[in-house]
């Protein structure tokens, strides 16, 4: 990763800590892969499985409660972002050469391909399958003087294990798996294999057995063994 | 870990073409030239410097409102951000394009 992008991420960060809508957001995505660095500092953690793209993804878990009225593209035009309309239904993404701004909500019910609106925020947010399973247990992380929610890393690996299996590309299904299994394997060193097991545990019977026939594709019996399965 | 990397490349291209219509589209909506303000005997009387051809014309505009003075400084800003952006979209383009283009090793 370049300089410069660390440098812009942490200042969008920090201007949306200062306008105090920080709170309301999960950072997820490959970003997070980045910030675990410091969850692992006790052991070794390499990034070199996960391949970082431009895309910063938030997570907005209880969008209604966002109190503050923030207009997020104004507050970011003077770097230079440009607000884009993304496919027929008008998906909007905050663009900058070195990073790609986008929010998500969860997608609740039969689902739709409409966007979500985010009045309050001047944008509006994907609606994605899965996604409570990451903000069910999240982690907080200390940037410059303030703190971004992650996550928990056992519930990214163990949601990019199943949405590995739903990807159309297969070059994305692989990054998916080398990124989750990275991550597994760290928390195995941090001897934190009652996490992932308790989490593992805590889902849906449905996740539950889509994380093992994909564990068992990717022969990943060490983390199938973690799981006493 | 070669498909991996080469369709994070590609839809980085992707990206980095859909960048560089939006900017050019943004710096089309920014109002063009810029305000000089010019004191004559004591008052404050406007200009729009801009380039018409190959000319720099400084056309008139009289007394301006603080507003519309922002305006212009807010639109020249943000000119020289997307003029940069733009620069370092099309690099990126041409980086992308030429490694996407090379040669696998056999």
């Amino acid at each position: 990763m370049e300089k410069k992008q660390f440098k812009l991420c942490v200042e969008i960060l920090k201007r949306f800590h200062k306008a105090g809508i920080l709170k309301d957001f999960i950072l997820i995505g490959s970003w997070c892969i980045y910030f675990y660095k410091e969850y692992f500092s006790d052991v070794s953690y390499t990034m070199q499985t996960a391949i970082m793209t431009r895309d910063i993804d938030f997570l907005i878990d209880q969008p209604e409660k966002i109190k503050k009225k923030v207009d997020v593209p104004e507050l970011l035009k003077d770097l230079g972002f440009v607000t884009i309309f993304k496919g027929s239904q008008g998906y909007i993404k905050l663009d900058h050469p070195d990073l790609i701004l986008e929010f998500i909500v969860r997608e609740k019910g039969k689902g739709s391909n409409k966007p979500y609106p985010l009045s309050k925020l001047g944008m509006n947010a994907v609606p994605l399958r899965f996604l409570n399973f990451l903000s069910t247990q999240t982690i907080k992380v200390k940037v410059d003087n303030f703190y971004v929610n992650l996550p928990h890393p056992a519930n990214f690996a163990l949601h990019k294990i199943i949405i590995s299996k739903r990807r159309t590309k297969e070059e994305k299904a692989t990054k998916d798996r080398n990124a989750a299994v990275g991550i597994l394997n760290a928390l195995i060193k941090k001897d934190e294999n009652d996490i992932i097991r308790s989490v593992f545990f805590s889902i849906p019977k449905k996740w539950q057995s889509r994380i093992i026939s994909n564990l068992e594709s990717f022969n990943e019996k060490n983390i199938l063994n973690i799981l006493n399965i | 870990m070669r498909g991996v990397i080469k369709s994070v490349l590609a839809e980085e291209l992707e990206n980095s073409i859909r960048m560089k219509k939006e900017y050019e589209k943004a710096l089309k909506k920014l109002p063009e030239g810029c305000i000089s303000v010019k004191k004559i005997k004591g008052h404050k009387y406007c200009y729009l410097v801009k380039r018409i051809g190959k000319k720099v014309k400084h056309i008139y505009k009289g007394k301006m409102s603080k507003k519309e003075i922002k305006e212009y400084e807010e639109a020249k800003m943000l000119r020289a951000k997307y003029r940069n952006s733009l620069a370092q979209v099309k690099k990126q383009i041409k980086f992308l394009r030429g490694t996407l283009r090379g040669k696998e090793a056999v």
